[in-house]
């Protein structure tokens, strides 16, 4: 089985060459909704700068534990976190932590491609103008360098006042990733960011992702195991609301500790 | 077993075997026959042109009596819609100058807008934004009662409240311009707040959490984006709360002073163009030229009424391409 698994996979040939310091512990962490025990206990450290990959099947936690990380589970109601996700030395889910600032240097981008209904530049924009930059030389420079970063730059420099709505689905993730970028976060969290992509434009993306983790951390939720296997240095499975296995991709790719871990990757059930 | 027994039934067993394939049945049984949707067809079909042919006949009714001041009675039309004096019952040289109501009607509606228009945008955003459970259980109600009110009610309590601070405050009778439009923009604030938070409820969530995502605030988040994203909707909220406005008559006429002079201020008394229709139609002989006059203030009040429902058209549309 685990042979036929290395065949159809090929793996992201970083991950062996060095370990990076952690940038955020998670100890305990238990959240709920209501009643509901949607994520049990979960310790997990997540490595700067190198791709962290969730994967695991529909409602096994995955995507409540992502949101956690920049507290967007405060927008449901009834959501409650216990635990520690230590960030900077300060736990992330102290009811203190300024969320506005955290979203800022933990920047998150969605499933659906979400950009404003405003120009493309203005996009980018917008972070920079909540946080206060009114300077139009920075703005302008910022979404110049933000458009390149992903790759958008050549294909919109000549329509940065039109809507951004005109982009095709593809283009328009990666106008939200550069809307994530715009205010240099440390952390970018990605909640299945290909799913609602065609092959090509994901395949956009995962090249995208591999060259941001050179300045950023990234989290990337996703259902698709081959896209971790590709992408990722770092793989945990969850399984009802239990991270069952975290480590090395290629290491819970290939030689899983877990039965059930082993069962998911070879499509098992999932 | 269960799927072959189906799959096998007996063709015999079916419930009328002597239905037929084709339908020549005449007009009589398909207007007597239960199992005819004829019937039902023709009720919905007749419900729907009655709709057409009443609003054809009325504005093509409007316009015929509408159009005799110019055709019958010979007034001029450019005459009638600038000038200033309106004397109908001068025995020598009447004049027909209906600029004062068409100025009226229009002072009142954007005066009555520009009071509606924070008040019922901050209300939508409280209870669509902010208070979502508190909104829905406590406001919507409330909202709807305000909305079902009488327009004399309205007009009633400016006249007991409104009117005397006037007096009280900027001399005269009270009875002024800025009366009316107080009158109506209240009485249109409910409207303007019930569509416009409808509208920013439409406004999808994804949007809010891109928002939240990039480090806004709240108030960032409302005014930066949900805002602009409601956008034209919102207008069509308040270009809807201004027809009525317009075609607002009692309550305005209770408390705007009725005065057939072009008002030097807000705080002078007026008149509009369905208070001058209510007030001067009932003792006004039919086919007189008052009368004529009359019908084309109510044609031209029915054109400018289209005009809005056009404008809102025209955002509506803009917001659904």
């Amino acid at each position: 089985m685990i042979q036929m698994e290395k065949n159809i996979v090929s793996f992201n040939n970083t991950v062996d060459v060095e370990e990076m310091p952690v940038q955020i512990s998670v100890e305990n962490v238990n959240i709920y909704y209501g009643e509901n025990h949607a994520v049990k206990d979960v310790n997990l450290p997540i490595h700067e700068k190198s791709i962290t990959a969730l994967i695991g099947p529909s409602g096994c936690g995955k995507s409540t534990f992502i949101r956690t990380i920049n507290r967007m589970n405060d927008l449901i109601p009834g959501a409650r976190c216990e635990g520690s996700l230590l960030y900077k030395d300060v736990n992330i889910l102290n009811p203190k932590v300024d969320v506005v600032q955290l979203r800022k240097e933990i920047g998150m981008v969605f499933q659906q491609p979400n950009p404003f209904p405003k120009s493309i530049s203005e996009n980018i924009q917008l972070p920079l103008r909540f946080a206060g930059v009114r300077n139009k030389k920075t703005l302008n420079q910022v979404t110049e360098d933000c458009l390149k970063q992903v790759g958008l730059w050549d294909e919109v420099k000549d329509r940065l006042d039109r809507s951004a709505l005109g982009l095709s689905g593809g283009q328009q993730q990666r106008l939200c990733i550069a809307r994530a970028l715009a205010l240099k976060p440390d952390v970018i969290l990605l909640d299945e960011p290909t799913s609602a992509l065609d092959p090509v434009s994901s395949a956009k993306i995962e090249e995208l992702l591999l060259e941001l983790k050179n300045s950023y951390t990234i989290v990337i939720v996703t259902h698709n195991m081959q896209q971790a296997a590709r992408i990722a240095d770092y793989t945990a499975f969850f399984y009802q609301g239990e991270l069952i296995e975290f480590g090395k991709t290629k290491t819970l790719f290939t030689n899983p500790e877990k039965k059930s871990t082993a069962d998911y990757i070879s499509g098992r059930f999932g | 077993m269960k799927i072959s027994k189906i799959a096998t039934a007996d063709p015999a067993s079916r419930l009328d075997n002597n239905a037929k394939l084709i339908n020549e049945k005449g007009l009589l049984w398909r207007l007597t026959d239960r199992a005819s949707e004829t019937r039902g067809k023709m009720f919905i079909y007749s419900s729907a042109l009655l709709m057409i042919v009443a609003v054809i006949a009325i504005t093509l009714f409007l316009m015929i009596q509408g159009l005799r001041a110019f055709v019958v009675d010979h007034l001029n039309f450019w005459t009638f819609i600038t000038g200033t004096q309106w004397y109908p019952d001068r025995t020598v040289n009447p004049s027909y100058g209906a600029f004062p109501f068409i100025f009226g009607s229009m002072a009142v509606t954007f005066l009555a807008a520009l009071i509606a228009t924070p008040i019922a945008i901050g209300t939508a955003i409280f209870m669509a934004e902010l208070a979502k459970k508190w909104g829905t259980k406590v406001m919507q109600p409330v909202i709807e009662i305000l909305v079902g009110i009488p327009s004399v009610v309205y007009g009633l309590i400016g006249l007991s409240i409104i009117v005397p601070f006037m007096r009280q405050h900027f001399g005269g009778s009270g009875f002024n311009l800025l009366a009316g439009a107080i009158v109506v923009g209240i009485m249109i604030l409910p409207t303007v707040a019930s569509i416009a938070a409808d509208s920013i409820r439409a406004v999808p969530d994804s949007l809010r959490q891109a928002s939240y995502a990039i480090g806004a605030t709240k108030w960032q988040t409302i005014w930066r984006v949900v805002i602009p994203a409601a956008g034209s909707s919102l207008v069509t909220a308040i270009v809807l709360g201004m027809s009525r406005a317009f075609g607002e008559a009692l309550a305005v006429q209770m408390v705007i002073g009725n005065v057939t002079k072009l008002p030097g201020s807000i705080f002078d008394p007026s008149a509009t163009l369905t208070t001058i229709i209510t007030l001067s139609m009932g003792h006004s002989t039919m086919g007189s030229v008052l009368n004529d006059a009359l019908w084309s203030l109510g044609f031209l009040l029915l054109l400018i009424s289209y005009v809005f429902i056009v404008i809102i058209r025209f955002l509506s549309r803009r917001r659904n391409a």
